[in-house]
Formats: C-alpha cells, sequence, structure tokens
C-alpha cells in the first residue's frame, strides 16, 4: 500500500508511548498518595496499555509481528516513544527505595494527555480508516485521564504553599523534555497524519495556557516552537533509562519467546 | 415553610446496601423519613431509610458520556474472559485424576 | 405507674447476644459491648491492611508480566485488592469513630506494629510462576477464608464482602490460567511452577492459622458469630478443593506424607513451624519489613499530596 512505511512509523510513535507511560504508570501501583487514587491510577494505567494493545494490533494486521514480541522485543534504539515518557517517577526504582514524585507524575501526565487528545483528533482524520477508527475508541477513554489529571493539576496548585512549589518543580523538569513529544520523527504531514508539529503546538498551548492562567501559575519559558533540544525519542535516542525500563519489562518474556505465557 | 426535595434510599435486608427509590418534598429530614416509608414501602419490606436532601446530591452531567467511555476490551478483567478457557483444560486434567485415584474429587 | 429504667449494660448485653444467636445482623450505629467493637475494628483493619499489603507481592510482576494480557490481568487484580482494602477500611473507619480513631491512625497502626497484616504477604515472590500461585492458591485460601465470613453479625462488613468475593472469581480464573498455561508450557515453565508451589505450600498451610487456639481473640470472633468456623476446618475445605487439581497437573505436594484418611474424613499432613508466625507478628518475617518500608516511604513521601487535599481546596470532599 501506498504510505505503508509512514504509517507503520507513526503507529509505533503511537504504541511505543502508550506502552512506556502505562509502564511507568504501573510502577505507582500501591504506592499512590492514597488508596482511592491508587484505584483511579491503575485504570488509567490499564487504559494505556490496552491502548498500546490496540497500536501493536494495527502494527500485526500490516505484517510487523506479533504484538507481544513487537511490545517486548525491539531494542531501545528502535522505540519511537518520546523520552518524557520513559524518565523514571522518580529516584529508585519501584521496587527498590521508590522516590516517586507526584508532582512530576501529575505535570507529566497532564502533558501526555493534553498533547495525546489534540493528537487523538488529528488522527481521526487519517486516511487510513483502521487507525481513525481505533483512535476515535481511544479519545472516548482518554477524556477520563484528562479531567482526572486537570483536576489534580488544579488541586496541587491551589492547595497548599508546599504543593504549589512542589508542582512548578514537577512542570520545569517535565517542561525540559515536552518539545519531544511533538516531533514527527520519521513521519511527514501528509493524508496518513494530517497536521504538523507546529499544529500540534500551537494547540497544545491554546490548551494549557488558559490552564496555567486559572490556578495563576507563571507560563514557563522557553516557549515550546523551538525543535526539541537533547534526544528526540522518535529518531529513537532514548536514555539509558529506557534501555532498563525495557530489560525489566522483556525480563520473563524473553526467557522463552514465542512460549505461551 | 418551604418544601425541600430529599432523595429516598432503602435497604430492603441486612444483607442488602441501600438502594434509591425516588423523592419527597418535605419540611425537614425527619418529615421526609416518616413520609418516605408510605410513599416507597407500602407494599415492600425493608429495614432502614435514609433521605439527603437533594441540593447535596453532586451528579455527573447525562451529556458527558465519554465520562463512562469503556473502549477497550476489557475480556482480560471479566471472568467471562477466563472461565471457558479454563474450564476446558481442567477437564480433560480432570480425567486424570479419576484415572489415578477415585476418592477425591469433591467439589 | 412504674417509671420503666433503661436497661443497664447487663441486659444490654444480653440482648445483643440473643440477637446474634438468632442470627440477626448489628449494624454501625446499634449498641454493642466494647468487646464487640474493638475485636471488630481489629479484625476489619487487618483484613483491609492485608488487602493493601496484599497487592505488594503481585504488583512486583506487573512490569515483568511477559504479555500485553498478562499485563493487564495482573494490574487489574492488584487494583481489585486495593478496592477490598478500600471498602473493608471504609467500614472499619466507620465502626472506628467513638474510638476516636480515623483512617490516618488506622494506617499508621500499620507503621507502628500495632496493627498486623496476615503472613501470606509477609513471603517473597521472586518468580512469575510465584505470581501464578498467588493468584490460584493463595486467592483460593482468602475465598474459602471469606465465605466463612459472609454470614457475619456485622451487616456492613457481611454486605462488603459480598461485592469482594465476587470479584474474586475472576482473580482465581486468573491465577488458574498463569498455571495452566506454565504447567502445559516448556520443561522449564513446568518446573519454574512446581518450585512455586513447594516454595509457597508452607506459607498456604500458615495461611488459617494454628488447628487448636484458645487464643482469646479467635475465642471472641467464634462467640460474636463474627466468623463461623475454626482454621482448622476452612484449611481442610481447602485442601479438598484444590489438592485435586493440583494433582491432576501432575503436580507434587512438597510434603510426602499428605493424604485422605477415609477414616477420619480428613485431609492428613505434615504440620508446617508455626513458630514461624510469631516471628511474622512481630514483623519479622522474610519480607515483613521490606514491604513495610515500601509502604512507608511512599506514605510519607505522598504526606504533601493529601496535605494539598484535605487542607488547601475550599469545600472539597475527598
Amino acid at each position: 500500500m501506498e504510505n505503508r512505511p509512514v504509517l507503520v512509523e507513526l503507529l509505533y510513535q503511537l504504541a511505543d508511548d502508550e506502552l512506556v507511560i502505562g509502564h511507568r504508570d504501573s510502577e505507582w501501583l500501591g504506592l499512590a498518595p492514597h488508596i482511592e487514587e491508587d484505584i483511579a491510577y491503575a485504570s488509567i494505567a490499564q487504559d494505556e496499555i490496552g491502548h498500546a494493545n490496540m497500536y501493536y494490533k494495527l502494527l500485526e494486521e500490516l505484517g510487523e509481528g506479533k504484538a507481544d514480541d513487537l511490545a517486548f522485543l525491539r531494542p531501545a534504539d528502535e522505540r519511537k516513544n518520546a523520552v518524557l515518557l520513559e524518565r523514571p517517577n522518580g529516584a529508585g526504582t519501584y521496587l527498590e527505595n521508590p522516590e516517586f514524585e507526584w508532582d512530576y507524575t501529575v505535570a507529566r501526565r497532564l502533558f501526555y494527555d493534553l498533547f495525546d487528545a489534540v493528537r487523538l483528533d488529528v488522527l481521526t482524520r487519517s486516511s487510513y480508516t483502521p487507525l481513525a477508527q481505533v483512535a476515535a475508541k481511544i479519545r472516548r477513554e482518554e477524556r477520563y485521564h484528562l479531567l482526572h489529571h486537570t483536576t489534580w493539576f488544579k488541586r496541587l496548585a491551589t492547595g497548599t504553599d508546599e504543593s504549589r512549589r512542589r508542582l512548578e518543580s514537577g512542570i520545569a523538569k517535565a517542561w525540559a523534555d515536552l518539545g519531544g513529544l511533538f516531533s514527527l520523527g520519521g513521519v511527514p504531514t501528509s493524508e496518513v497524519f494530517p497536521a504538523t508539529t507546529t499544529d500540534l503546538v500551537d494547540r497544545f498551548t491554546a490548551e494549557l495556557k488558559p490552564l496555567f492562567a486559572d490556578v495563576g501559575l507563571a507560563w514557563p519559558a522557553p516557549m515550546l516552537m523551538r525543535p526539541p533540544l537533547g534526544l528526540d525519542g522518535r529518531r529513537g535516542q532514548h536514555t539509558e533509562e529506557l534501555a532498563a525500563l525495557l530489560e525489566t519489562m522483556g525480563e520473563v518474556y524473553r526467557t522463552a519467546p514465542g512460549a505461551t505465557w | 415553610m418551604e418544601y425541600r426535595i430529599f432523595e429516598v434510599f432503602v435497604q430492603k435486608d441486612h444483607g442488602s446496601p441501600h438502594v434509591w427509590v425516588g423523592s419527597v418534598d418535605a419540611g425537614s429530614a425527619d418529615d421526609a423519613l416518616l413520609l418516605a416509608r408510605e410513599s416507597f414501602l407500602r407494599r415492600d419490606p425493608a429495614v432502614s431509610i435514609w433521605v439527603v436532601e437533594q441540593q447535596q446530591i453532586h451528579r455527573t452531567d447525562y451529556e458527558d458520556k465519554d465520562f463512562f467511555a469503556r473502549e477497550s476490551d476489557r475480556a482480560y478483567r471479566m471472568l467471562s474472559g477466563y472461565n471457558k478457557a479454563n474450564a476446558e483444560k481442567w477437564r480433560k486434567y480432570k480425567k486424570n485424576l479419576l484415572d489415578l485415584e477415585k476418592d477425591f474429587v469433591k467439589d | 405507674m412504674p417509671q420503666v429504667s433503661e436497661p443497664n449494660d447487663e441486659q444490654r448485653l444480653a440482648e445483643f447476644m440473643a440477637r446474634i444467636g438468632r442470627g440477626e445482623k448489628i449494624e454501625a450505629t446499634d449498641w454493642m459491648p466494647d468487646e464487640y467493637r474493638i475485636t471488630l475494628v481489629k479484625f476489619m483493619q487487618m483484613h483491609a491492611l492485608s488487602e493493601v499489603m496484599g497487592a505488594l507481592p503481585e504488583k512486583e510482576w506487573v512490569p515483568k508480566a511477559p504479555t500485553l494480557a498478562r499485563k493487564l490481568s495482573l494490574m487489574a487484580k492488584v487494583q481489585d485488592e486495593m478496592g477490598h482494602g478500600q471498602l473493608i477500611l471504609r467500614v472499619a473507619e466507620d465502626l472506628a469513630i467513638p474510638m476516636g480513631k480515623n483512617r490516618e491512625d488506622l494506617v499508621n497502626e500499620l507503621f507502628t506494629g500495632v496493627a498486623k497484616f496476615h503472613n501470606v504477604f509477609h513471603m517473597p515472590a521472586p518468580t512469575w510462576a510465584d505470581a501464578g500461585i498467588i493468584g490460584w492458591l493463595v486467592d483460593g485460601a482468602a475465598v474459602v477464608s471469606q465465605a466463612a465470613l459472609l454470614d457475619s453479625s456485622y451487616g456492613p462488613y457481611a454486605r462488603v464482602l459480598q461485592r469482594v468475593c465476587a470479584e474474586e472469581g475472576f482473580h482465581i480464573q486468573h491465577g488458574e490460567s498463569i498455571c495452566l498455561a506454565l504447567a502445559e508450557g516448556t520443561p522449564e515453565q513446568r518446573q519454574s511452577l512446581q518450585e512455586a508451589l513447594n516454595r509457597w505450600w508452607e506459607s498456604l498451610l500458615l495461611f488459617f492459622g494454628p488447628a487448636e487456639t484458645t487464643s482469646a481473640s479467635a475465642t471472641i470472633l467464634l462467640k460474636y458469630r463474627f466468623r463461623t468456623k475454626t482454621n482448622e476446618e476452612l484449611r481442610q475445605k481447602f485442601f479438598t478443593k484444590y489438592v485435586p487439581r493440583i494433582w491432576s497437573l501432575g503436580l507434587t505436594l512438597p510434603d510426602p506424607d499428605f493424604r485422605w484418611n477415609e477414616a477420619t474424613q480428613l485431609w492428613e499432613y505434615t504440620a508446617p513451624d508455626w513458630s514461624k508466625l510469631k516471628a511474622i507478628a512481630r514483623n519479622q518475617g522474610p519480607l515483613s519489613q521490606y514491604r513495610l518500608g515500601l509502604r512507608r516511604m511512599s506514605y510519607e513521601q505522598t504526606r504533601w499530596v493529601r496535605e494539598a487535599l484535605l487542607g488547601g481546596s475550599k469545600s472539597q470532599a475527598v
């Protein structure tokens, strides 16, 4: 088919994004700020893995291989997720001294959810119908995620002096990697993905700026329009942290790929 | 006196949770409890009634359908996602067991 | 006309015990003897905290789950366990109000060691097969145990347990599914399953507690019809339900003397080392301190979040 390489590249971006953030989300199980939040957050993590599965299945249909193999076996330099999503939740690991930062998680998740809402809207207009249909479904589920993280953003921003200060620090940390979300990597603007990086950034900014204004937070500088500094995950440039994540994720799978688990 | 609206929740027996059944207009919560008994329990047994003033109820918006959207396949978390496949396998193994010993299969 | 005097505590107690004897349910707002309230709060607190701590051995395996489907399924199970903890903790919280305790207090008692969590969750889960055994047999043991609580005299607890037991059905199927896949898999997968079973067998015996118990609280639980079966009855029920299935897969128990005694109509088994329960009760089990450490660390580190939710914004209920 025409555009197949572009479509495949795009699908890997989508699938890898959801898989990596879902994995990071799942590290919070049992460690969230309170029990009710732990329960709600676990649904968000499941949704992301479910979405990753939907995208990997589209890749499977295009002949790329089995969904689980694509998720578990590909090395770090072939992954197309944005670097923002592979960053750890904090110091330590989920097993050893997890010094996880809720402020960073809220900031990172809000930014990703907003970005994803913009991206999904574009995807519903993709010329590749199976993708447009999957995107429409996912967008409906992501609505709850955005509501959840927007609520948290506001709570922390307007809660106590300490929560506001911490949120600002989490925002600053996430902001450093934010540009990488908007890179299209090897995917040119076309009928498969009818938008440019600038379109995405503009729409994202239009959604996020009022939220900052609402809670009286200063808009961080520099502005997003600058091309991403540092690593572009969409071009396979990743951190050590992704390699460690993939090592953990595939640890059991790799003992017998092809076996039934 | 202004009527206030009270939403009514009835618990039919001690094994069941309270369930919403409707609402009454009343001047106070105590009045609402008395009135609810006749509005809703003329034929049905119950062990408890709660009334909550309507303005204390917070609600989701019917228009916001996406709030409830569950689009991904959720067989992975349902009994129905497993029990048939598992049951087939167990039937196979149960045969094994009956061949070995007679007396242990008590479920 | 003579004054009707207020019932004194002795009369109230007699009537209370009569209600229990008739199988009636006690509700949160009823009069109850202090002993009932205190014992119940402690029992439900332990149950709730056990659900929450019980999430930890399994969540270790979510990041390493070997397929996307298993990753999802295990996450759903862990989520349910937290959910059960939440449901039961709420029931305990309501009953503890007259004792001047709130959720913060009940959770803090876990960290100070006053409140315990179930012995089975102090044990290591070093391989994927352990996640399967936990889902199948530990949850299986929990279901056997919880079934004996469904008829509990305390109404709110009995009602909440209906929901809990319904969800446990999926957990056991999930655990079975993992174990069946391993049992039918490569020789290494089969071996890992047998090894996990060998590792967990003693814990499964210990799960139900010692057979002969004259502990004060065990007596109280039966007296108030809070729980309706003894430890040994539950353990025997567990054997009847699960041992044949274990054997049907060609797995062995690490107890060569385990057998059915036709004469006594009971399973005979080699007694586990009951003294291990004492160490666990002091939070000196194999992973007690590690797991408590994780919860304590996360609880401390997110204190500022709870403060923002509760102290900060106006008119927001959590």
